[in-house]
């Protein structure tokens, strides 16, 4: 068991995180001078060779570090939003890696990825309704009994036209924060997402949403693609996107984190030196 | 059925081009609108970047042919596919060993076969090659011209963890069998 180090130097109240799915140790060489916590995917280290499980040469590349950095995780197929049932597969990859990693916290996407057990191939929005609500919230309460640290929930991009509710987006993730307990992940990018994509309104968003629970501020970049902004961190932070991170640092309380979220498939494209770059220029910014 | 399992199911129906046109208007606007092309194109492209890696050599031969991205999309929506890259690239493969060329089903097999060598499976596998498997790894390996068929010889390759270096093949004339073990494909 490693991880939750001992405070080794000046508290900061805001940390800085990036995302490091393993197999490239120049990288994380670098990259953990220049931030706090490790962002990890339990579903991105998986493998099912052998039984489906955690790959154990990644998890000792955190192990290396481990004196030098904090670890959240961050999962993508839980599938919490699904009506029948979300995916067990990712409660065991996340108690194989509770029980090797002390994890300052975990959080999954408010979405659904499963259908009928079978994979949607994308993130899909929940329906903004009571039943929706009190799904999520059940399955909320049942995370929050089995794992000893808080969870989070990020809102998804929204691609497909959004299904009758009875909540707005805020209210739905205020209902559910006021429920349950549990804390928020905003992610800039994904607001810059929505706005460019179906118009969102991010002040009146976020004028609405109670920012108390944001513990977590997620900031990347992405490409367009037949006028769609896509969710796909591929790109350095665009300067709309920086800036709206910068207003929302400076209106939510108990933030904690700013995380550096880019995919593995893209590292070669964008560079180490441009993913070191964007974490030198977010944490001059949470003043690092 | 709740209205939720109602709106997921009808989704997943309409991503993956299933089932009769919609009658609801919420799923009629989905149908019509730009973000559901959008989806199913991101849904594809992660499939096709992840099989592209996985399953070198077949996803190599069938883009000579036009036909890798067809059959990913095929794939994708008649399978409930795997979020695990292997079980993903497995099935994929496994689809691919009953294809009408002989030759995509060769490679396919092949590579399979090698998945499930590399995951220690105690099974082995006979794979019939109607061509030098070795041209024609070399082949898309270097991006070259494949060999032709063999009009002489068949290759007879056996893959499994407990095969020495884990690939052996021989070949036999058409009309009877010659010994002749070749060493394995590096």
């Amino acid at each position: 068991m490693f991880g939750n180090r001992a405070d080794s130097g000046r508290r900061r109240e805001l940390a800085l995180a990036a995302t490091y799915e393993g197999d490239d140790p120049v990288l994380l060489e670098r990259i953990v001078d220049l931030i706090d916590t490790i962002e990890i995917a339990p579903d991105a280290i998986a493998q099912s060779r052998g039984g489906r499980r955690l790959r154990s040469e990644i998890l000792a590349e955190y192990a290396s570090v481990a004196d030098r950095v904090n670890f959240i995780a961050h999962g993508v197929g839980l599938s919490i939003g699904s009506y029948a049932s979300w995916d067990t597969t990712y409660l065991e990859l996340l108690d194989e890696l509770f029980s090797r990693i002390e994890l300052a916290w975990h959080s999954e996407h408010l979405t659904c990825t499963m259908v009928g057990g079978e994979n949607v191939g994308s993130m899909l929005s929940l329906p903004h309704t009571e039943e929706a609500l009190e799904l999520v919230c059940a399955r909320v309460d049942a995370l929050q009994r089995r794992y000893p640290v808080p969870f989070l929930l990020e809102h998804v991009i929204r691609l497909l036209p959004q299904a009758p509710g009875t909540y707005s987006q805020a209210g739905f993730l205020n209902a559910l924060t006021s429920r349950t307990g549990c804390g928020l992940i905003l992610d800039a990018y994904n607001l810059r997402c929505d706005a460019i994509n179906h118009g969102l309104d991010v002040e009146a968003f976020l004028a609405e949403l109670d920012l108390a629970p944001v513990r977590e501020l997620h900031v990347a970049g992405g490409v367009q693609h037949k006028g769609f902004q896509l969710d796909i961190h591929s790109r350095p932070v665009a300067d709309d996107t920086f800036a709206l991170a910068l207003d929302i640092i400076g209106r939510a309380p108990n933030l904690r984190i700013v995380t550096y979220e880019f995919l593995k498939e893209a590292v070669d494209s964008l560079g180490h030196d441009a993913i070191c770059a964007e974490l030198s220029r977010l944490g001059r910014v949470i003043g690092r | 059925m709740s209205a939720l399992e109602r709106q997921q199911r009808g989704l997943l129906d309409l991503i993956k081009g299933r089932g009769a046109p919609p009658q609801d208007a919420y799923f009629a606007q989905v149908a019509h609108s730009a973000g559901l092309v959008m989806v199913r194109e991101i849904a594809l492209w992660w499939r096709a970047m992840q099989l592209d890696v996985q399953c070198r050599y077949t996803s190599r031969l069938l883009k000579r042919t036009s036909r890798f991205e067809g059959l990913v999309a095929a794939y994708f929506d008649a399978h409930a596919t795997s979020s695990f890259v292997e079980e993903l690239s497995r099935d994929f493969l496994q689809t691919l060993q009953t294809d009408a060329d002989v030759l995509v089903a060769a490679t396919a097999g092949f590579e399979y076969a090698l998945m499930e060598a590399h995951a220690d499976s105690s099974e082995s596998f006979e794979i019939l090659w109607d061509r030098d498997p070795d041209a024609v790894v070399v082949a898309l390996e270097q991006r070259s011209a494949l060999p032709p068929p063999d009009a002489d010889w068949t290759y007879r390759m056996r893959v499994g963890a407990g095969v020495p270096n884990l690939v052996r093949c021989s070949r036999e004339r058409k009309q009877f069998r010659v010994d002749n073990v070749r060493e394995p494909i590096p």
